[in-house]
């Protein structure tokens, strides 16, 4: 490898772990507030995976959140425990309708729209694993319409605030990774 | 950049749209019912009372289906096929529920009371 490929790659590495640092700061910040339900978060450090994603693409999205998740869980102490499977799940599915979306939508679809995606696609997919693994029972799929309300009251709120962060981000003199 | 893309609309709506028939799905309440309905490769074989207890055994395409019925509720209790799905369906009681075993093509519905549907199309 030479020299210049190999500085792009570092400055690649570097964009990740910041980019992955800001989310697991969140992520925890998240953790510690008490959650009004059971299952419902706001879900912001979904926010930096999707400035990565529209910024820097899906690769550096996938590392962003898979790192996210990783670090995250070890962290807060969830590694490898349900929490920690949901998560996985969620951000795996998240990210991937995000991708199609994005590669469906093009210019048509903003931040708003990839975060609801994102953040349905998440909550589905976490319900179906906890339904079909942890908790195969009736009562699980009562509490669905409710957090498909959430995931898309907090969808859109993610959105917005990604919509806001990716103007700051874009103007010409910001010094931003 | 707009902050809402016509994309951005679309999906707000269409996932409006999920989470009202998630509610739909989800929050209709259902009825218990009165009888159970056994039906083996599209044709009913037999109709039996949730109100008496039985144990039943249906002769299906690959072997044997045994069900019980008791305390107003039917469930497959073994079947011959893999994964026995529909022994974990578990027990039935409402109107409208229904439990499979598609390999065997033994299929169990509980009828009676206020009958639902499984689905509406406009």
């Amino acid at each position: 490898m030479n020299q210049a490929a190999l500085n792009d790659a570092h400055a690649e590495d570097r964009l990740v772990a910041g980019f992955a640092a800001l989310a697991i700061a969140i992520h925890i910040l998240e953790a510690a507030f008490p959650s009004p339900l059971p299952g419902i978060k706001p879900g912001l450090a979904n926010v930096v995976t999707l400035v990565v994603y529209l910024r820097h693409g899906l690769r550096l999205a996938a590392w962003v959140a898979g790192l996210r998740v990783l670090v995250g869980s070890l962290l807060v102490g969830t590694f490898l425990s349900p929490t920690f499977a949901l998560s996985a799940t969620g951000a795996l599915a998240a990210l991937l309708t995000m991708g199609l979306a994005g590669a469906i939508g093009g210019r048509h679809i903003g931040p708003v729209g990839l975060s609801v995606l994102a953040a349905m696609a998440h909550m589905s997919g976490q319900v179906t694993v906890a339904y079909l693994v942890f908790i195969p029972h009736a009562a699980l799929l009562k509490l669905v319409p409710v957090l498909l309300t959430a995931a898309l009251l907090f969808g859109t709120v993610s959105g917005i605030i990604a919509a806001i962060v990716l103007r700051i981000l874009d103007r010409p003199r910001a010094t931003a990774p | 950049m707009r902050l809402l893309r016509p994309g951005d609309i679309l999906v707000l709506a269409l996932a409006a749209a999920v989470v009202g028939a998630a509610y739909g799905t989800f929050w209709t309440e259902r009825t218990p019912g009165q009888s159970v309905v056994i039906t083996v490769s599209g044709t009913p074989v037999d109709e039996h009372s949730l109100s008496e207890p039985a144990t039943i055994a249906v002769e299906g395409a690959i072997g044997t289906s045994h069900l019980e019925i008791a305390e107003g509720r039917v469930r497959f209790t073994d079947s011959p096929c893999n994964g026995r799905y529909c022994v974990h369906s578990g027990w039935l009681s409402k109107s409208g529920q229904v439990a499979a075993c598609l390999p065997n093509g033994v299929v169990v519905e509980v009828l009676g009371g206020e009958r639902e549907y499984d689905a509406i199309s406009l």
